[in-house]
């Protein structure tokens, strides 16, 4: 009997500290992500994103199963890509954040924010050479954010940043920029109405939409 | 129970509170600090990243054996294990630079790549389409670059001191016979395939790989582009025709077609030539391609171009200019060209394909008849990979056969049949050596067979590149090629062999900031090219000899001022060799000694509106006045053009395209033509060649149809 207590004692303390630990572990998860999404959110320099791109890929490694870590550091990257001058260290970049983005669509493929950062990929990328890349990669990011959109309509990134694509097309052009207007407007709703049950979930895009909405007015 | 109990509680404790610091230095293999680098223990939180001197140090709560990582963009992964016994771990790290594409040197000696997917390129693949003065054909615009040297009244390319034919065209690797279509004697012609078609051009004038054989001096080697993301229709109105292109994409393919119609007669009849035509050439032209991933990784691609062009015009005596000859062309072209790509696992991938081209020349004299018909079949298969991460290698089989027939039906006389079936059966394999980032090694060696002299040849090829800093690298390349004789030389004597060129060349290659500087010196020796037995043209033999040597520089800069990209070329050329009919070693007609270029591009975008202008001179070439003693002494007064072009995209699916050469409208004259007869004075009459009209004027309208609206047709002019 006493010792059948022991091990009924035993076993229920294995339990416990191995769901302590899963709990532990999860809020260690959420803990070390929201962190480390503040500072890619808030960095100002190459170096400050490098460090916090280096704790995603981090965390990463050890959480397996995580979509987040690897969208956030492509999203790093991207940023590193927007700050570089040197066109060939941009495109360094930008592969990084692109293999990062491929990883977590792996893990969730009809994740419209992870489809979004795809095309974020390919936008930027125009910017390395607009005379050379224009053709091929503003139409690759536009069909990207189409299939953004389309798998959440709700996703008021996907929309921003199509807005943004629309906007620079028709100012190229000289012609209206009603169709820009209107999805930028409709992002704006979005960013209001925007909900996650995620915690991780990306916040980013919505002072961009905001000033972009001067040139609509 | 107890002291089980708490020793569990103890071990809880200590695996919670015992840290061990791991700290280091990271530095790569000259002992410098690499700042930024991450390093972790594999499968845990723990980790840091380097600072400016690429030190570091973290704790961490674990305890046994784990993974110590460090990466690095650029740098390949390093790992080690560690055992984590609450002892301070310090560790040194020596990251191994990695092989990569976008840092490793690479071979420059004699390319220049168009590509829009490698990124650190000379040329991109749209400058080709929106270069002045090319109107939008590939040698017209690689006319531009240095080795190549302007033969006016031919419109093909020459490189460095060759004649034209010693350039061949590869699309996706195989190779086409006749790359050019038909033109009216002393006009230049065009380029078959349109610049759009392709997403890499790379133009070798020496030196390149054991892959391509069956060229003297140059290699152009076209490839085409993968399979279309989007359906669209393209509607092209111009000056001179129409055409309508549709594609249509689904998600593993796509299939395109396309449909030309030419008639240069409504423009001539605007504008005066110097050409008597009695019917201006008319062509219709019909291209349709097909793409189809297969698997994960795979590829098929179909393309197949058919043409067919006529023309009659007169030719008209030297002597007297009432007397004159109906010349009259008929042209049918097809091309057929299959290819397959697939990876057989990370490392390897195979290729291969099949070529078929089919041209024949209908051509009468007045009354006498002349057939000329060429097929050629070209398979080919290609293996390459790496065998490590510092070795690739690239081998592969092919087999070219032609089958050539000739029939010549003189009015008066009796008919000439003349016909040979080659076969060439190749090999190759070339190997990459990377010793570092900074310096790679190429060798490799080709070995032909010919089965009409049953020559074996094998031809050695190497080349070496070295960073000499982080934007400067110097090359070197070597090589020994081989061609058959042109056509009309084999018809006569099938017995030939193949002629010969050495080519020796050294590079230096500086991009920095999007401005390029290239200088390359080169020397070439040419040997077994064909010469006529004692001024015979019935009787031939391979005796024929000579070089060429040069020094080209290359300026481009699309940085310093906004909005304009510009590039410049000289090339420096000295060329002599003893073949057909030279009494001699002299320079031949085609070779001339200085060629400059200036090529400038402006956007507008207050005009919505790219333009540009070329300017090129090239000094006199030397032509046979029989009215003079030495051979081939005579020289044309200097070549120069100023080309204008103009891109108006007033809306994102319209394009209006206006161009126009020679702007200034100067005379030149390329060569002489001779009478066969002397006259009165015991002199021969002579006749320039001119060019067909002062000016060459195109207006083009470009409407794309698709559900993006902001697709145009902007890449493909």
């Amino acid at each position: 009997m006493k010792t059948q207590n022991i091990i009924s004692l035993l076993i229920g303390m294995v339990v416990l500290m191995v769901s302590t630990r899963g709990y532990a572990n999860d809020d260690k998860y959420l803990e070390a992500m929201q962190k480390n999404i503040q500072s890619v959110y808030t960095a100002k320099t190459i170096e400050e994103l490098q460090g916090a791109v280096n704790s995603f890929e981090r965390i990463a490694s050890a959480e397996k199963t995580k979509w987040e870590p690897y969208y956030y550091a492509s999203f790093g990257y991207i940023m590193m890509a927007n700050r570089e001058k040197d066109g060939a260290k941009k495109d360094q970049y930008l592969d990084q954040a692109l293999t990062a983005v491929n990883k977590a669509k792996e893990m969730v493929p009809g994740e419209s924010e992870v489809i979004t950062l795809e095309g974020f990929v390919h936008m930027i990328r125009v910017t390395v050479d607009p005379a050379s890349r224009g053709p091929q990669f503003a139409g690759l990011a536009m069909q990207t954010f189409g299939k953004a959109v389309a798998l959440n309509p709700e996703n008021p990134r996907a929309l921003s940043l199509m807005a943004q694509m629309q906007y620079g097309t028709a100012k190229f052009f000289g012609s209206s920029t009603a169709e820009a207007c209107g999805t930028l407007m409709k992002s704006l709703e979005k960013f209001d109405t925007y909900k996650s049950d995620n915690a991780l979930a990306p916040q980013w895009g919505r002072e961009v939409a905001e000033s972009m909405k001067s040139q609509c007015l | 129970m107890k002291f089980l109990f708490t020793t569990v509680l103890v071990a809880i404790v200590l695996t919670a509170y015992g840290q061990t610091k791991i700290s280091g230095r990271v530095h790569d293999m000259r002992g410098e600090g690499v700042p930024g680098a991450n390093i972790f223990l594999l499968d845990t939180y723990d980790g840091t990243s380097s600072s400016g001197d690429g030190k570091f140090e973290f704790n961490t709560h674990e305890t046994g054996t784990y993974v110590l990582v460090v990466k690095f963009i650029g740098f390949k992964e390093f790992r080690r294990e560690i055992v984590l016994i609450n002892k301070p771990v310090i560790v040194e790290i020596n990251l191994i630079e990695e092989i990569n594409e976008l840092e490793a040197v690479t071979i420059t000696a004699g390319a220049f790549t168009a590509s829009d997917e490698k990124r650190r390129t000379v040329f991109r693949a749209i400058d080709i389409a929106t270069t002045a003065g090319a109107t939008a054909d590939i040698a017209g615009a690689l006319n531009t670059l240095p080795g190549t040297q302007k033969v006016g009244e031919s419109g093909r390319l020459f490189v460095r001191g060759g004649d034209g034919n010693e350039t061949r065209t590869f699309i996706d690797g195989m190779v086409v016979l006749d790359a050019y279509g038909p033109s009216a004697p002393n006009t230049p012609s065009r380029g078959r395939f349109l610049p759009f078609m392709f997403k890499g051009t790379s133009f070798s004038t020496g030196g390149y790989s054991a892959e391509y054989g069956q060229a003297l001096s140059s290699a152009l080697v076209l490839d085409s582009k993968d399979q279309s993301e989007e359906s669209r229709t393209d509607i092209g109105i111009l000056s001179v025709g129409a055409d309508v292109a549709h594609t249509q994409a689904w998600a593993s393919g796509s299939a395109a077609g396309k449909i030309q119609y030419t008639n240069i007669r409504p423009y001539f009849g605007l504008i005066n030539q110097e050409v008597d035509w009695k019917t201006p050439p008319e062509s219709i032209e019909a291209s349709a391609a097909f793409r189809q991933k297969v698997g994960k990784r795979g590829m098929v691609k179909f393309f197949g171009n058919f043409n067919h062009t006529d023309y009659q015009l007169y030719n008209h005596d030297i002597d007297n200019t009432d007397i004159k000859q109906l010349y009259d062309l008929t042209n049918s072209y097809r091309y057929l060209n299959g290819s397959y790509k697939n990876s057989l696992n990370d490392n390897w991938i195979v290729r291969g394909g099949v070529s078929y081209t089919y041209q024949q020349n209908n051509t009468f004299l007045d009354a006498d008849h002349a057939l000329d018909t060429e097929q050629g079949i070209h398979v080919k298969s290609v293996f390459e990979g790496s065998l490590s991460e510092k070795v690739e290698l690239k081998t592969g089989i092919e087999a070219i056969s032609r089958n050539y027939y000739l029939n010549y039906s003189p009015e008066n006389g009796p008919a000439i049949n003349r016909a040979f079936d080659e076969l060439i059966t190749a090999a190759f394999v070339e190997g990459d050596l990377y010793t570092s980032n900074r310096f790679v090694t190429r060798g490799g060696a080709r070995l032909e067979y010919n089965n009409l002299n049953q020559a074996l040849h094998i031809d050695p090829r190497i080349s070496f590149a070295y960073k000499t800093g982080k934007v400067g690298q110097v090359s070197m390349a070597y090589g020994v090629f081989r061609q058959s004789p042109k056509n009309d030389l084999l018809r006569v004597n099938d017995q030939l062999d193949a002629e010969k060129s050495e080519h020796f060349i050294l590079n230096y290659q500086r991009i920095e900031n999007n401005r390029t500087f290239r200088i390359e010196t080169y020397y070439k020796k040419y040997a077994s090219l064909v010469k006529y037995i004692n001024g015979n043209a019935y009787d031939l033999n391979n005796a024929g000899s000579g070089y060429a040597q040069g020094i080209e520089l290359f300026w481009r800069d699309n940085q310093t001022i906004r909005n304009v990209d510009y590039w410049v070329s000289y090339s420096y050329l000295r060329t002599e060799r003893d073949y057909l009919d030279f009494p001699y070693r002299t320079t031949p007609t085609f070779a001339s000694g200085h060629n400059f270029s200036i090529v400038y591009k402006h956007f507008i975008a207050a005009l919505k509106s790219q333009v540009g202008a070329t300017y090129s001179f090239t000094s006199g070439r030397p032509y046979n006045d029989p009215n003079e003693e030495k051979f081939n002494h005579a020289r044309t007064p200097a070549y120069r053009d100023l080309s204008f072009n103009w891109s108006y995209l007033p809306k994102p699916y319209l394009i209006v395209y206006f161009s126009c050469t020679n702007v200034l409208g100067r005379d030149n004259i390329f060569g002489y033509e001779f009478s066969g007869n002397m006259n009165a004075e015991g002199l021969y009459n002579s006749r320039a060649i001119r060019q067909p009209a002062p000016r060459f004027i195109f207006l083009g309208i470009f409407i794309t149809l698709s559900k993006n609206k902001t697709v145009n047709q902007l890449p493909s002019l």
